[in-house]
């Protein structure tokens, strides 16, 4: 007996499935025509937690914003410092540029160059701070780094290696992603991000709200935590650091510190360990002054993960950090000594290294 | 294997190659259906491959056995053994766990502690459907209602057959079994029927569903809301549990329509009832009418007097709710359309108070016709009518998504509380663009009384609004394919 007998020919079957492909042809060719040609908005896919943070990070760098400190890092430069609290404590505005752990120094770098170009004249405290997971990480993924320079290019996001990432590209689906669907309809951020921030148009909110600065919503427990307690700096970094230097803005003062990891996570010598590896750091980006006094450690209950304070820990923190910023402020706000043999003020919790802050040099602004 | 996957659309291609080059011979169809259907089904994990030989192998066995002439002490017997084999497998598959997790909670709140070694068992995907599947053949044959079949193969492909195998429509033999027993004719209908039905059950799926889930989550993942997001936390999910579920039914049909077979329509706009009678002759109609055809009537139905056409009733919606998950928010979903539907059965049977006024028989001549009585304004009743039924329905959803009872009370208990967080505005406006095209498409097809109304379309048209529809699963494609939500049932 036959299995089954068709009562369609070939034309029959192709005009039942054809038709619907055009469409979609029609579709990429107007994405693709609309990107090329200017017609559509700009790229800014943000899509997710971590393109928002970059993006908001970029375009915050891109404001004409009056910051007597900016801070630069990774995530727990996000959200460690609570920067209306700092800016509370130093009377100074404060602005927040700390990114995600994938970005590389010099991307750091961009975005300052990107606040120097559009706030001219103005040469604001740096202060660079990143925790010892991120120090250490052997090589970074180049996707995050590759996003930002896109962004602050107007291009597309680039795509990833997935193939299905390229049929993306093709069919121009990011184009409508990143230009126009993000525009339409925020996305949901996952768990407890999602929880206390909802979704990516109101992270963004909120990060402008509070000087750039976030918050953790996770809570960490001691008894699960698992990882590597070991810190130290990865090879990468001299030449990264040495490329952030460069970069840096004439005049600039750069300030170097870590930030805390949990008491109960960390190796017995942990703080010689920080302590070390701050100074060869330091050394490496030539920094103007080294946070050293900045906890190594915090109790576990301050924690939303190994990395990162939850919000009263960063309250905690931001106040430490404004301790040791206040004197380093006030001290380049003086009239300028004489000469280079400025003694640091007294009991300043920190280190001034060689390069000490360029009285002499001429400044192009007053600070704010 | 997930049919959102790029691995299905590989599987699929490949399989309608070979299906074309077998069309001459009906056993060989069958046999390729056969090992496509094991290969879709091992994808996952082969092993439990042999719960589907057990249980096609024993309701062949158990339909050979019964055939006339037999004893009726014999026949029992033999239903009874497949009875055992298909209810034994689920049972321990399925609710093992459950019931020593259950009893060991049970004994903590005695106070007496209880330490069984315990053995986690791995749920087998699509259990619940093949089983049953396989068990009404069974069923049909010792009711007499169907002819057992005589080809093993025919039978495999009817338990396995990969469209349905695993989420349904739970087919009945009697509908299916014979289309594996003769030449199909596929026509330029079915043809195009299958295609529309695969690219909106996908739409479905992967764009409004998939998208609906994190919305849900964000409600259901650590409930402590007030009203405004715990209702929408429900429209969300009840939204996302359908497109979900009627998506992949409309996948199945429309791969099974591609083939020149026919599966049953297992949805048929549930939202639109306007009483919980209606919402189950309208939501998962393959279970619920599994459900009555063999428990409720197996039970005794309606006739052994009201009492217990009730507690009939109440027990099935029970048992319809465990068979969804080995849970108890399951069984309290089903106590709440059981005790649903007894208060529908009261209100709807209850005598009237007033009767309405008969018209006179005969008009004198010359006089207008009186105009037949109506009730008062039917659309306000109707509406009401929906809405205390989309409200039971909901809350129902609300007790089904709910992963504990404290969660059951505290978002319970939230209902009573009003607050909305920074972020509602966003939160409607993503449920409105998730929900909005399902809506659109639903009244559509409500008007014209056509689930299949979009062929009507100029053929342009057609493939415009097709193509639209490609475009979003192409834009909301996910590299990593979300499960199904009935895969876990």
């Amino acid at each position: 007996m036959k299995s089954h007998q068709c009562e369609f020919n070939a034309a029959d079957l192709l005009a039942a499935v054809a038709p619907p492909l055009l469409p979609l042809l029609l579709f990429a060719a107007a994405m693709h025509l609309g990107a090329a040609s200017g017609r559509l908005p700009a790229p800014r896919p943000i899509l997710d937690a971590d393109r928002t943070i970059l993006l908001h990070q970029a375009e915050a760098s891109r404001q004409p914003t009056p910051a007597a400190v900016l801070l630069l890092g990774d995530s727990s430069c996000l959200m460690d410092v609570w920067a209306p609290r700092l800016q509370t404590a130093l009377d100074q505005p404060v602005l927040n540029l700390g990114t995600l752990s994938y970005l590389d120094l010099p991307s750091l770098a961009l975005l300052l160059e990107q606040y120097t170009a559009a706030n001219p004249g103005r040469t604001p405290l740096v202060v660079l701070l990143m925790h010892p997971e991120s120090l250490r990480l052997a090589g970074l993924p180049a996707y995050h780094a590759a996003v930002l320079r896109h962004y602050l290019a107007g291009r597309d996001a680039p795509p990833t290696g997935h193939l299905l990432a390229r049929f993306d590209r093709i069919l121009g689906l990011d184009i409508f992603r990143g230009r126009l669907w993000t525009r339409l309809v925020p996305s949901p951020l996952p768990g407890e991000f999602g929880r206390a921030y909802g979704f990516t148009w109101d992270l963004w909110r909120s990060l402008d709200q509070h000087a750039g600065s976030a918050v953790d919503p996770h809570r960490f427990d001691p008894t699960t935590a698992r990882g590597n307690a070991e810190y130290r700096l990865a090879a990468r970094l001299e030449t990264e650091s040495r490329i952030f230097r460069q970069r840096l803005p004439p005049h600039t003062r750069l300030a170097v510190g870590l930030t805390p990891a949990p008491e109960s996570f960390v190796l017995p010598d942990h703080s010689a360990t920080c302590r070390q590896i701050l100074a060869q750091w330091g050394a490496w980006l030539e920094a103007d002054a080294l946070l050293t006094q900045l906890p190594a450690t915090r109790p576990a209950a301050e924690f939303a993960s190994v990395t990162h304070l939850r919000a009263t820990g960063a309250q905690r923190f931001s106040a430490d950090l404004a301790s040791l910023l206040r004197p380093l402020l006030s001290s380049v706000t003086q009239p300028s000594a004489p000469d280079n043999t400025r003694p640091a003020p007294s009991g300043l919790p920190l280190q001034l290294l060689h390069h000490a802050w360029p009285q002499d040099a001429p400044t192009t602004g007053p600070l704010p | 294997m997930l049919f959102n996957s790029a691995v299905f659309l590989v599987f699929f291609a490949g399989f309608l190659l070979l299906y074309y080059l077998v069309r001459h011979s009906l056993a060989a169809r069958n046999a390729l259906i056969v090992v496509a259907s094991y290969a879709f089904y091992g994808w996952w994990d082969w092993r439990f491959l042999s719960l589907l030989w057990i249980s096609s192998l024993v309701d062949y066995a158990v339909g050979r056995a019964l055939e006339p002439p037999r004893p009726d002490r014999h026949r029992r017997a033999w239903l009874a053994l497949s009875l055992i084999v298909n209810l034994g497998l689920l049972g321990f598959f399925k609710y093992y766990g459950f019931f020593v997790d259950s009893f060991i909670a049970l004994l903590d709140r005695l106070g007496l502690d209880a330490e069984p070694r315990l053995l986690r068992v791995v749920l087998p995907v699509g259990i619940s459907f093949y089983t049953f599947q396989s068990l009404s053949y069974a069923l049909d044959v010792y009711r007499r209602q169907l002819t057992p079949t005589r080809n093993l193969v025919s039978f495999l492909a009817y338990v396995s057959f990969f469209p349905q195998l695993v989420a349904g429509p739970i087919e009945r033999a009697r509908h299916l079994l014979p289309q594996f027993e003769r030449t199909l004719t596929l026509t330029r209908t079915q043809l195009v029927t299958g295609v529309w039905l695969i690219l909106w059950g996908m739409f479905k799926k992967v764009v409004l569903a998939d998208n609906l889930a994190p919305l849900v989550e964000l409600v259901y993942g650590q409930p402590a809301h007030a009203a405004p997001l715990v209702a929408l936390g429900t429209i969300a999910f009840a939204f996302q549990i359908y497109c979900d579920f009627s998506g992949y039914s409309d996948i199945a049909r429309g791969l099974a329509s591609v083939l020149g077979f026919e599966l049953r329509l297992n949805f048929n706009l549930p939202y639109l009832a306007t009483n919980l009678r209606e919402f189950w002759r309208r939501w998962h109609i393959s279970l619920s009418t599994w459900l009555r055809d063999y428990l409720y009537v197996s039970l005794g139905g309606n006739r052994h007097g009201p009492s217990r056409t009730r507690l009939n009733l109440l027990l099935t919606m029970l048992l319809g709710g465990l068979w969804h998950g080995a849970a108890w928010n399951f069984v309290l979903w089903g106590l709440w359309h059981g005790i649903g539907l007894l208060v529908h059965r009261w209100w709807s049977e209850r005598p009237r108070a007033t009767p309405l006024p008969q018209p006179e028989p005969h008009p004198a001549p010359g006089r207008q016709e009186p105009t037949p009585p109506q009730p008062p304004n039917p659309l306000a009743r109707q509406l009401l009518a929906w809405s205390l039924t989309m409200l039971v329905v909901g809350y129902g959803w609300l007790l089904f998504r709910a992963q504990s009872w404290a969660d059951i009370l505290t978002l319970t208990s939230a209902l009573a509380q009003w607050s909305v967080p920074p972020w509602f505005a966003s939160y409607a406006l993503n449920l409105a663009a998730f929900t909005l095209p399902l809506i659109l498409m639903q009244s559509w097809q409500a008007t014209t009384k056509d689930l299949l109304a979009p062929l009507t379309l100029p053929a342009w048209t057609r493939a415009l609004l097709q193509g639209c529809l490609l475009t979003a699963i192409v834009l909301f494609w996910r590299k990593d394919s979300t499960p199904f939500i009935y895969f876990q049932f």
